[in-house]
């Protein structure tokens, strides 16, 4: 479980700060999805649960960061890799530019844990198992198309085998194949049981993937809660986040006078179809 | 005499040739090695042939300047030591993978994070040149005259040079986080997936250069070779 | 405004000989708004550099206006085709947002309070305008993106093309994407995007273009497009249709690809 506590952020050399008083939990098998305007504090809110703020960042942070109810203020970054875990959205930034192959690639973070060499193979393996990318194994990952890359670098980080996996708009740079990609991957990884904290525009996405939602509006935690109800909040509208389709389309549906009924009925028959597809 | 041609030719046989033919790599060994030392050994040759002091056997006058055979045979021998250098340098860059040495080296306990650099720096050039690229594009797109007069052209450098740095610093701060991200700054040996295997016959041989290296200057020194 | 016009547009990148572009004629008449889809690789991109001269056709022909795009340079096509990139951060090296945006219109020969206007006109457009003499990099990645869309906005071209305009926006910056082209649309502005958001391209263009392995394989209304008898088509260039268009044909109803439509077309028939 990770908490963070009363926690403020701010970036070194900035006026002020972009996390102010956020509190939040993460249990360990749980999805929370993080939404709210551009520079809400959405990206400083994952460096900042990641350790990289402000252990490799600087800055000064106020409040606890908590895992599994120790508070990791003395600990080294590199001690919190195994913990949490954290990727971006650009996929090839985040690729270690020295692997050649897609298999060593994976590897790169538990060969740096000082572990022994079977288990680095055996968290090499289970990843790349996890996000289904075995027939790419031997290909050259700069050769990869966008999608392929984002799901080569989240196996890379579920090869730490963290507790929590932080994944700042993961789709944010892919086409429409990429993002199929990589949602289904966060779906899959979402049903085993993985603790992830997601922050995302695409609201459809967290929509079918998260437990519960949290706003962030200039620093602050403005709504939180089940996701479904979260999603379907009004108030999301005024902070600058898009509604989820469904809720949308109800909200169209009822100002044009279309009966209630019919655009449930509409909507749920889209679903099953899109399940069974 | 030894010291003089017959010596580093001996020693370009063994060291350099017939490691070089069972490798293989002969002949690309001959090709770039020629080419590395083309322009010094042309040189080093017309110098020392015709320019050179206390020489007094004439093979050759070409008005003003003479060529001696003294000169010729110091020539010959600067050559040939030329060729040796080059020849193991072209041998050793022919015969060993990057990736090979890089590994063996942080097993050896090299820092990873030197083994990281020379392996990523590589990389650094061929990006920057595409992100100079696409910055020159959308200058261009944005009026830019890169075809007319030098003075305009110099004036169009900054707009692509500053986002080409800037661009750079802060993708090196990306790379940055996301390696730290991963353990990467872990103090201590990273675990090794692979090595290049080592026999006990690259050891002797390598024990034998070393044993051959220390004989030769010695002998040098004693005076043996004149 | 001038019309565009590509004509057997074939495209080879000299290393690897790889046809991006394989055979595209494309007429765009003047005033049209006009979004381009396709997977990446289907030589969206290298299609739309050819309209500013960025890349040059290795067969084929590119005419602005009926006049062939050939014999003009890159500099003197940027007065009539303004394209903005994707990635804000190749582009943009001036200190303040104003210096910026000023570039574009300066290069064309602006000055004076012709210069100013248009600079003016452009960050209010985007919504930058009290932060005129900010530090690009102290805007948000959301706000640089429109930032360059700013400084090309600033040249008055009577073409823009935009090169994934809402990719990495949030929904205030895609909000604000879709008034800048409508704006443009309603001034006689042709308006070329590429895209990969599919609500974004059926709800605000009249036609849509779409692109697999260099080629144009299906282009027409949002209605033709992403109607159920093109589903396999966009399936195979790995595109899907937007939702409304899905939960129309669940329905029953005819091609539904915008909120609009679908909720038309669900009080007509079913009330």
């Amino acid at each position: 479980m990770l908490t963070l506590e009363g926690v403020s952020y701010r970036y070194a050399g900035a006026t002020r700060a972009s996390l102010r008083d956020v509190s939040l939990t993460l249990r360990d098998g749980e999805v929370l999805g993080v939404v709210g305007r551009s520079e809400a504090g959405k990206s400083t809110l994952c460096l900042v649960v990641s350790g990289l703020a402000p252990r490799t960042l600087g800055g000064t942070l106020s409040g606890r960061l908590l895992i599994d109810g120790r508070d990791a203020a003395g600990r080294a970054m590199h001690d919190m890799a195994s913990d949490v875990a954290i990727g971006f959205q650009n996929p090839g930034t985040q690729l270690s530019g020295v692997a050649t192959t897609v298999y060593e690639e994976v590897a790169f973070g538990p060969m740096n844990l000082g572990i022994g060499r079977d288990q680095v193979l055996r968290r090499t393996e289970s990843s790349i198992d996890a996000l289904a990318i075995r027939v790419l194994v031997d290909r050259d990952p700069d050769r990869l198309s966008g999608g392929q890359q984002q799901l080569v670098a989240i196996a890379g980080l579920l090869a730490l085998a963290p507790r929590h996996l932080i994944l700042d708009e993961p789709t944010a740079q892919l086409d429409p194949a990429g993002t199929r990609l990589v949602s289904d991957a966060i779906r899959r990884l979402a049903a085993g049981g993985a603790s992830i904290l997601i922050v995302e525009q695409k609201v459809d996405l967290l929509a079918g993937v998260c437990d519960r939602v949290m706003a962030l509006d200039e620093g602050r935690v403005t709504l939180e809660g089940q996701a479904e109800s979260v999603l379907a909040n009004p108030a999301l509208h005024a902070l600058g986040v898009a509604e989820p389709s469904p809720t949308r389309l109800r909200r169209l549906a009822t100002e044009a006078g279309v009966a209630a009924r019919t655009i449930e009925v509409a909507l749920s028959r889209a679903a099953t179809e899109a399940a069974d597809a | 005499m030894l010291g003089g041609i017959i010596g580093p030719v001996v020693v370009v046989l063994i060291a350099v040739v017939t490691p070089a033919l069972a490798a293989g790599v002969a002949r690309d060994l001959v090709r770039t090695s020629l080419l590395l030392t083309l322009p010094i050994a042309i040189s080093a040759l017309l110098v020392n042939l015709f320019f050179f002091p206390g020489g007094h056997q004439v093979l050759l006058r070409l008005g003003p300047i003479t060529a001696t055979a003294e000169g010729l045979e110091f020539a010959l021998e600067i050559l040939v030591r030329i060729m040796a250098i080059s020849g193991a340098i072209t041998l050793f860059y022919l015969t060993t993978r990057p990736q090979d040495l890089v590994v063996d080296l942080e097993r050896r306990g090299v820092s990873a994070r030197v083994a990281f650099v020379a392996n990523a720096s590589v990389q650094t050039v061929p990006a920057m040149v595409e992100r100079a690229q696409q910055i020159a594009a959308a200058q261009r797109a944005r009026g830019l005259d890169t075809e007319g007069s030098l003075w305009r052209r110099v004036r169009g450098v900054v707009p692509i040079v500053g986002p080409v740095i800037l661009g750079s610093i802060a993708e090196v701060e990306e790379r940055t986080l996301a390696l730290e991200a991963r353990g990467f700054t872990r103090p201590g040996m990273r675990t090794l997936l692979w090595w290049p295997s080592d026999s006990a016959q690259q050891r002797i041989a390598r024990w034998g250069l070393v044993v051959a290296l220390l004989s030769l200057v010695g002998a040098r020194i004693a005076g043996w070779l004149g | 405004m001038p019309d565009l016009a590509l004509e057997g547009l074939v495209h080879v990148y000299r290393e690897g000989g790889v046809r991006a572009v394989d055979g595209v004629d494309l007429h765009i008449g003047a005033g049209e708004r006009v979004a381009i889809i396709g997977q990446n690789g289907s030589g969206k991109s290298t299609l739309v550099r050819h309209l500013n001269g960025l890349l040059r056709p290795t067969t084929g022909r590119v005419l602005v206006d009926g006049v062939d795009a050939a014999g003009r340079t890159v500099a003197q096509l940027a007065r009539s085709v303004g394209l903005v990139f994707q990635d804000p951060d190749r582009q943009i090296f001036a200190g303040s947002v104003r210096t910026e945006v000023e570039f574009g219109p300066r290069n064309l020969g602006l000055r004076g309070d012709e210069l100013r206007s248009s600079v003016e006109w452009a960050l209010a457009a985007v919504g930058l305008e009290s932060d005129a003499k900010t530090n690009p990099y102290d805007l948000g990645a959301s706000r640089r993106k429109l930032l360059a869309l700013a400084s090309v906005l600033a040249m008055r071209t009577a073409v823009l093309v935009l090169d994934e305009p809402t990719t990495g926006q949030d929904e205030l910056g895609v909000q604000r994407v879709r008034s800048v082209i409508d704006d443009a649309h309603g001034q006689g502005r042709t308006v070329i995007a590429i895209s990969h958001d599919m609500r974004f391209v059926a709800e605000g263009f009249e036609r849509v273009v779409v692109m697999h392995s260099g080629r144009v394989v299906l282009e027409g209304a949002p209605e033709r497009v992403f109607r159920r008898d093109a589903w396999d088509q966009l399936a195979s260039t790995f595109l899907e249709p937007p939702l409304p268009a899905v939960i129309g044909d669940r329905m029953g109803l005819e091609s539904t690809p915008t909120d609009a439509m679908l909720i038309r077309a669900l009080s007509r028939e079913l009330g």
